[in-house]
């Protein structure tokens, strides 16, 4: 209930914040500027939704690299968001930013029904409609591992990444406070249900760091979500975290030797919104409402394992499209890999990023201390 | 003598009482486990919106001052809102909890005002949801005793209904708080039935394993406490075990007298009743700036407890005495809630602390601090609440671990023991026999405890004035077939017993005052039948007056056999509800 009130404060609180977006700069009607996480993502992306969206609409879609974090939003100009029209954020990201107005508000009777005519309304999965922006699937970040330097006995768990006495060599995290502080605390033995219980308290999370203590000197740090898989490639390291669809992609269609561990596997939510200032309104509406169109969602599907977030797209899943492997297996919400998956829990997360960034940035200053 | 209730069912009677039964235990298992989920999420919603729990306090970490003003004075307002809750609408003045179910079960006697209770209940959720120190499963467990009592009106005509019902009641609120089906059936056994009657024992089985569904198959409710344990390494740790139930004996004693000695404190202070608690609010809101691990239930620090460095040893026995400290004084100053969750969260941390010590101290080879933290939490847990088997299957049911079972029974056996014999079988039967009822020699005699001479007084007796012949008085004595008779003085003194035989020593012309036996057996207003029953052992005489301890007036007389009657008539009721199968 606190959720949705808050929701309804950000909305009007949004209300002002568009009305000055009305100074339009560029010719809007021909380019739509859409952010993407590049990579194995970006590619399927394009395939299923910008290059289709393109003929259709008859524009250009112009992409920009975007790694998450609301800071470019707040900064303007070419560095920053200020020519951003779609971005795709993370659900925690989506509703910090929406909290600070920097995102349009959305109306998602904008929405396509699916195509046996069910309301979108109906159609999406409940919760997948915020107030600046709409769910569009759920993705992992997961730990996985380069098959060739475990010949023997394989890590399986969240504790065998810590464990370097069995499993020795190089680790590589992304470089933000996202997912490794659960995994640490998760490495205790605490139940996945406490764990955000616990992270709240300077105690958890003072025993998260201390956990990354141990592995602080193995540790290589990655932004861009297409390094994890280049990093256990080129055998620099022998587990990596990472997006769940890139391990994929690097599998099935590269033949890297990589494998998911599943244990942990920390889901989260992609959301398509607008920036508050963005010149094409309109037409970044008429974007969103084609790449969540049940079949363009399906397509999507069919090239790297995202969940998508309406009924009607996860009944057209079917098999990989280039090596027919069945692509519902490999989905984080496949009910064998979500047996042990952390949930986040993104208002906490929306929430707490400056705290959290304070202690990583804290923690990270001890190493070069020490 | 009086026929007992409900004797000799006939074949439809005992269909009827099967079905009745196991209906009535559903829907109480139902309605309890619902209550009790909507009791916790109440709670967590008010711990949530007053920046109690650690999950919102870090949302608001930015804001320094709103954090710490928060800590400062939610707890005192609660206080207060508790204090002058039971100031003007409680009659009792107190919080209800299991003292009042057992005594209820126990002497078979009507429980306080359902609105008592709902009051109650309603300051143990904002005792509990502004962060007080206090225990959730007290109130659960009245939670439970008042919608037993509620089967009073549905006259179901079964015998022992109403203790039944509250015994269901309490089992359901057990299993669905702690995910633990069979713990909930062993505690209304042992703390609330303390007999095991099968007509008892199916609804209490039906009305547990009813919250445990609802509990955990309808709403999924997350287990309380999850433990990995790879199993006990070493057989000489089960020595350590008991050590550790020796020790745990003597925090659990020192923990109990303290809270005792505190509400004898806060009773004799000046202090107004309806602030008490909002001074406790003020202390504990002050210690929590320094150690927010004491505000609340604090399931965050029950959980550290059984990770290995968590805390240093100072640390932990600095919040060991914090929260012993903070939990007293708010159970004494009169916050509405248990002494459970406390116990438990004490005990983990004092078992955490001989683990991590043994660890620094020694070099003894053992398998980790968490059989330690474990044995320590139900060691100091079960001489509290009395339940030895109910704290070992609560491990059993939440751990799922075999090992750390075995481990907890060899530390809560030798704890309950010693603190059985030091203090008393619980806390709640200390509390109990502070306000006159003990239940230390069974039940027969706490209800016996209760009722007084004066409801079994006969006025049939002959009575004579001292200066009466004797020749009168045994002539009125062989008209109505008696042997003796009460002397008493014009103005209504009693003086004593003339019996028949003591007249025949004298002449026929004496005066009765001559023959009379004045210091024979006497009872006063204040005599219970038990203590009547007690001073009859050897006594040979018929009857035994009854006499004001205020101006000596006789009130009445009760016949020898009357007691008799009266005890075989309680003892019978007991057996048979004790032996009833359906």
């Amino acid at each position: 209930m606190n959720r949705y009130s808050l929701c309804l404060l950000w909305f009007w609180l949004c209300i002002p914040a568009t009305a000055l977006s009305a100074q339009v700069q560029r010719d809007e009607a021909k380019t739509l500027i859409v952010t993407t996480w590049g990579g194995a993502y970006e590619a399927a992306q394009r395939q299923a939704y910008f290059a289709p969206f393109a003929q259709e609409a008859g524009v250009e879609v112009r992409l920009k690299a975007y790694n998450g974090s609301v800071d470019p939003l707040r900064r303007s100009g070419p560095s920053g968001g200020g020519e951003w029209d779609v971005l795709d954020m993370t659900e925690p990201d989506a509703l910090a930013a929406c909290a600070e107005g920097l995102l349009a508000p959305f109306d998602p009777r904008s929405l396509r029904p699916a195509p046996d005519g069910t309301p979108a309304r109906k159609d999406f999965l409940s919760g997948a409609f915020l107030d600046c922006g709409v769910v569009h699937l759920v993705y992992a970040t997961v730990l996985a591992y380069d098959d060739r330097a475990f010949p023997g006995e394989k890590p399986r768990t969240v504790a065998d990444f810590f464990d370097l006495q069995r499993f020795p060599g190089k680790r590589a995290l992304r470089r933000q406070p996202i997912a490794l502080l659960e995994w640490a605390l998760l490495s205790y033995g605490v139940p996945i249900s406490q764990l955000y219980d616990l992270l709240s308290t300077e105690r958890g999370m003072t025993l998260a760091f201390r956990r990354l203590d141990r592995i602080r000197d193995q540790i290589v740090w990655w932004e861009d979500g297409s390094e994890p898989v280049k990093l256990l490639e080129r055998r620099e390291v022998v587990m990596a975290s990472g997006f769940n669809g890139r391990f994929f992609n690097a599998r099935v269609n590269d033949d890297i030797p990589v494998t998911i561990i599943w244990d942990g596997q920390f889901l989260d939510m992609s959301v398509w919104a607008i920036a508050k200032d963005s010149p094409s309104r309109t037409l970044a509406e008429s974007f969103i409402g084609f790449a969540t169109r049940a079949e363009n969602m399906a397509a999507f599907a069919h090239l790297i394992p995202y969940g998508p977030t309406r009924r009607s797209a996860i009944a057209r899943i079917g098999l990989h499209a280039r090596s027919n492997v069945p692509m519902l297996l490999h989905m984080p919400t496949a009910p064998l890999n979500l047996r042990r998956a952390i949930r986040s829990d993104s208002l906490w997360y929306a929430r707490t990023e400056a705290v959290r960034q304070r202690w990583f940035r804290n923690w990270l200053a001890q190493d070069k201390g020490s | 003598m009086a026929a007992p209730t409900g004797s000799y069912a006939t074949g439809s009677q005992v269909l009827y009482r099967i079905i009745a039964l196991s209906l009535l235990g559903t829907v109480i298992g139902v309605a309890v486990s619902l209550l009790a989920i909507g009791f916790v999420e109440c709670v967590v919603w008010l711990n949530d919106r007053l920046l109690v729990s650690p999950r919102t306090r870090i949302q608001h970490e930015e804001n320094a001052l709103l954090v710490a003003s928060a800590t400062l004075l939610v707890p005192a307002a609660g206080g207060l809102v508790v204090g002058l809750i039971f100031r003007y609408l409680v009659p009792e003045g107190r919080p209800l909890g299991p003292p009042d179910t057992i005594l209820s079960v126990q002497t078979r006697s009507a429980p306080p005002s359902r609105r008592s209770g709902l009051l109650s209940t309603l300051a143990a959720i904002v005792s509990l949801g502004s962060g007080a120190s206090v225990g959730q499963y007290g109130p659960m467990v009245y939670l439970g005793t008042l919608v037993g009592t509620l089967s009073n009106g549905l006259r179901l005509n079964i015998p022992n209904v109403r203790a039944i019902a509250i015994a269901s009641g309490v089992a359901a609120a057990i299993s669905t708080a702690f995910n633990a089906p069979i713990a909930g059936l062993v505690f209304a056994h042992e703390v609330i039935l303390r007999h095991y009657s099968i007509q008892a024992f199916a609804p209490t089985t039906v009305a547990s394993a009813a919250g445990y569904v609802v509990a955990n198959v309808i709403f999924e409710r997350p287990p309380l406490f999850l433990v990995g344990f790879e199993g006990v390494q070493y057989g000489h740790e089960f020595f350590l075990f008991a050590v550790v139930g020796v020790l745990s004996a003597l925090l659990a004693m020192v923990y109990m007298k303290a809270i005792l000695a505190c509400g004898a404190v806060a009773a004799r202070s000046p202090i107004p009743r309806a602030l008490r608690p909002m001074i406790a609010g003020l202390v504990l809101g002050v210690v929590a700036l320094e150690l927010p691990d004491v505000l609340g239930i604090g399931t965050e620090t029950l959980r550290f407890a059984t990770i290995e460095g968590a805390f240093e040893l100072d640390e932990l026995a600095l919040i060991l005495i914090a929260k012993m400290t903070v939990t007293v004084l708010c159970l004494g100053f009169g916050f509405a809630g248990g002494v459970f969750s406390p116990a438990l969260l004490i005990g983990i941390l004092f078992g955490a602390l001989l683990g991590s010590a043994m660890d620094d101290l020694t070099a003894i080879a053992h398998s980790g601090v968490v059989p330690y933290a474990i044995c320590g939490m139900v060691a100091v847990t079960s001489p509290v609440i009395g339940a030895p088997l109910a704290t070992i299957l609560i491990v059993f049911e939440l751990t799922r671990s075999y090992d750390l079972t075995i481990a907890a029974m060899v530390a809560v056996v030798l704890a309950n023991l010693i603190s059985y014999r030091m203090f008393g079988r619980s806390l709640f039967d200390v509390q109990l026999r502070g306000r006159g009822f003990d239940l230390s020699l069974g039940r027969g005699s706490a209800i016996l405890a209760e009722r007084r001479v004066t409801g079994l007084m006969h006025g049939d007796v002959p009575r004579f004035h001292p200066d009466d012949e004797i020749r009168t008085a045994l002539r009125r004595l062989g008209d109505c077939g008696r042997s003796e008779g009460l002397v008493i003085e014009r103005n209504g003194r009693y003086v004593g017993v003339i019996r028949a035989q003591s007249c025949l020593a004298h002449r026929p012309s004496d005066s009765v005052g001559e023959a009379t036996d004045r210091n024979a057996l006497e009872f006063d207003e204040s005599t219970t039948v038990w203590q009547a029953m007690e001073a009859l052992r050897g006594f040979l005489g018929e009857i035994t007056p009854v006499v004001s301890t205020s101006d000596r007036r006789l009130l009445g007389a009760v016949p020898e056999s009357t007691v008799i009657d009266a005890y075989l008539e309680t003892v019978n009721r007991l057996r048979r509800e004790e032996n009833e199968s359906v």
